[in-house]
């Protein structure tokens, strides 16, 4: 199945499931071979991904340091989770991070990805270049950043003191050198599923929009975002979800810092529960964040589909 | 084609064999040719040669015991794993921190306190490991090499503005406001490292740290705050006004300035005086072989007082009841060998702790000497306060706003919302 496929079978998943019940009983069970396939798959989700996740549920009714005796505690991890102010700070930083990058990155990746669907020169050489930051590790271009922001712009915008002394070190605008970063490289990733998405219009509705007169922008509005408006829904979830759960660009950058400034639920979570030796409370905050994350993109799928367009 | 039931049985048994290999085969069992071995674990990582050389050293010495080193990273995380699992290493060597004292309050090593080698630790060294936390009364560990807090200073550059390192904090203020007024920058910060603003921190906190602060802090809990009897908004106002005076001497951009840079930059002579402890005269000597570095405590308002912080660095323990405990002591009494441990030390740039060690002729480390003799020596502060506590990011935050108010407020608030959320594990034995 392609990419184009996935995105748009979701919205037509009902009707598909109905068609999908009257095959299955007209021609009856599946050959083993797909069995072979579909329970390795199965056995290994449930035993890498669900268990641990069910584990860690239990133990988040502990008080588990993360070696030794534990007791149950009932729901006081969830309790003080709520009167900890630095976890309401986290979350803040996490969805004020996540909105921003998510905003920056869809917009970047859709124009960038509008010019490389254009018939210009070397077409295939720039689609190769803008998705090289996507191949590269998030770490070591996380060090070149730091490099960049603590030693290289402080010397070219020595004029500026934001940048000159350092933006990393600076509480109120460290986070955007994170989300630089963080949608420098996410946009090679939105910019593929956008390409596909503008690939699959047909080039006869731009032609018969010009002869009707209609401006580039008046066709961007009227056939371009409409038509790839799935592929929009699938890059905002995606891009918010993955932003949400910001952790590897802040490590490398700034490591929460400074004081506990740029520190997100996943940072906190991580520190806290390791290094910290709170091993059950951290536990209930990702208990807690899951749901989070889970609400916020069911939220999104049902707002962003309702105003997508059926083909 | 319908689904063979058979053939899906059989697929489990070959998942579930497979498990099984996977997890029994990596067993072997002992050779029993009369040769013990003993399974060493080892946190330092550029202590492995020097650990190795020992091992040869001792293993001429005892053909009957063979010793098989395991150096590892993150060993504080490893060494939970292994003692959850009952899988206790026969030699231990820790980071005596924070993390060392819990352990050893959930009485998972060995009770030190009957064995002679004890007797020929520094005091001081003992005690500084019994405040991370015992099991009862028990010595459950052996300080091996220890490290010190203090300000270094460029020899030369002293010399050359006829300084004497200060021993009072007037002193002090006054010899960096000479530095100033001779063009020499006194400190180099390095603040874009965050944890490089706790050394100076936890030398300046060691003051009023003293006579049980912190058993104090532990019982007052949830209470601490300004009205309780001990809290970090009574008592530790000074102790971050003076380090944001201290902050007031650095060079310009020392937010942005990395621990490296500030080594470098020490070594080259950039800056008379450097915020760091012990640990950071090898990397400065690779920058500049021919520096000439002192170390001096923390100066105090009495001279008489002053205290140098010290960590032991590395700390000697084992597993309580070990089968092959007799073959363990034999080597830990080796290591603590006055001859054995002053190459060691010599070698890791450290402190040893056994009384009448020689250190090595390192100025740097002459220059701690008489502390470590007097046993004016004293514990980091930050091993006494629950890593849940965000200190080293608060701290960087002060000095960046010198805000003290709003930092120490932090502290106890954090402090708080620590022991609300701690609840102790109650065994059946206490209902």
């Amino acid at each position: 199945m392609t990419l184009t496929q996935a995105v748009r079978s979701t919205a037509v998943e009902s009707k598909a499931q109905r068609r999908a019940t009257r095959t299955r009983t007209e021609t009856g069970r599946a050959p083993s071979a797909y069995y072979w396939m579909v329970w390795p798959a199965v056995i290994a989700f449930a035993f890498f991904h669900t268990l641990p996740v069910v584990v860690g549920i239990f133990f988040s009714f502990t008080n588990y340091p993360g070696y030794g005796a534990w007791n149950f505690v009932g729901l006081s991890n969830y309790v003080n989770l709520f009167k900890d102010d630095r976890v309401l700070q986290a979350y803040g930083f996490s969805f004020l991070f996540a909105i921003v990058a998510t905003v920056l990155t869809n917009a970047i990746s859709l124009a960038i990805a509008m010019g490389l669907n254009a018939k210009i020169r070397a077409r295939n050489f720039f689609r190769g270049v803008y998705f090289v930051p996507y191949v590269l590790a998030i770490l070591v271009i996380g060090y070149v950043f730091q490099f960049f922001f603590s030693n290289s712009l402080p010397k070219i915008l020595s004029g500026i003191p934001l940048f000159a002394d350092n933006i990393l070190t600076n509480e109120t605008w460290a986070w955007t050198a994170i989300v630089a970063l963080a949608v420098w490289q996410a946009c090679a990733f939105s910019i593929i599923i956008y390409l596909s998405g503008l690939q699959t219009i047909p080039a006869e509705l731009y032609e018969a929009a010009s002869l009707d007169g209609a401006s580039s922008g008046r066709q961007f509005r009227s056939i371009t975002f409409p038509l790839i408006s799935a592929f929009f829904t699938i890059n905002v979830v995606l891009s918010l979800k993955g932003f949400l759960q910001v952790f590897d660009p802040i490590v490398a950058l700034t490591n929460g810092g400074p004081g506990t400034s740029t520190e997100s639920v996943t940072l906190l979570i991580f520190r806290g529960g390791f290094s910290g030796g709170e091993f059950a409370y951290q536990t209930a905050n990702a208990v807690v964040f899951f749901i989070v994350i889970t609400i916020v993109s069911l939220f999104q799928f049902r707002v962003l589909q309702r105003r997508e367009a059926d083909f | 084609m319908t689904p063979n039931p058979c053939r899906i049985g059989r697929l489990a048994t070959i998942v579930a064999i497979a498990g099984i290999v996977a997890v029994t085969g990596g067993c072997a069992a002992n050779p029993s040719d009369g040769v013990t071995t003993l399974n060493f674990f080892q946190f330092k990582g550029e202590a492995l040669e020097d650990f190795d050389d020992m091992i040869a050293g001792f293993e001429a010495e005892n053909p009957d015991i063979k010793i098989v080193q395991n150096q590892v990273a993150d060993a504080d995380t490893l060494i939970r794993t292994l003692l959850v699992k009952d899988r206790v290493p026969d030699i231990i060597t820790l980071n005596a921190n924070g993390n060392f004292g819990r352990l050893a309050q959930a009485g998972v090593f060995k009770d030190f306190s009957e064995e002679p080698v004890l007797r020929t630790i520094n005091p001081a060294v003992q005690d500084i490991l019994a405040d991370l936390g015992t099991f009862g009364d028990e010595v459950n560990g052996l300080g091996y090499v220890n490290n010190a807090n203090g300000v270094i200073y460029n020899k030369a550059i002293f010399a050359e503005q006829g300084l004497e390192p200060p021993e009072t904090w007037d002193e002090f203020l006054a010899v960096c406001d000479q530095l100033q007024a001779a063009g020499i920058q006194p400190f180099y910060g390095t603040l874009a490292d965050s944890w490089t603003g706790i050394p100076s921190w936890n030398a300046l906190g060691a003051y009023p740290a003293q006579d049980g602060f912190f058993d104090k802090m532990r019982d007052e809990g949830e209470n601490v705050g300004p009205d309780s009897e001990v809290s970090f908004e009574k008592d530790f106002a000074e102790v971050m006004d003076r380090q944001y005076q201290l902050y007031s001497y650095m060079q310009d951009g020392y937010r942005g300035r990395t621990y490296d840079d500030g080594n470098a930059a020490f070594a080259n002579g950039e800056a008379a005086m450097l915020l760091q402890g012990i640990w950071a005269t090898n990397p400065i000597k690779q920058v500049n072989p021919d520096i000439e570095m002192g170390i001096f405590p923390y100066p105090t308002d009495d001279a008489a007082d002053r205290l140098l912080v010290s960590g032991v660095d590395v700390v000697f323990t084992m597993g309580k009841e070990s089968p092959h405990e007799e073959a363990a002591m034999r080597f830990i009494d080796y290591a603590f060998r006055t001859d054995v441990i002053e190459t060691f030390a010599a070698s890791q740039n450290m402190v040893p702790s056994v009384e009448g060690a020689q250190l090595s002729d390192d100025p740097a480390l002459q220059s701690v000497k008489p502390f470590f003799d007097n046993g004016q020596i004293t514990g980091f502060i930050d091993h006494q306060i629950p890593p849940a506590i965000p200190l080293i990011p608060t701290d960087q935050q002060f000095l960046f706003d010198g805000d003290v108010e709003k930092a120490l407020r932090t502290l106890d608030s954090e402090w708080r919302k620590v022991a609300a959320r701690t609840i102790p594990v109650t065994t059946g034995d206490d209902q």
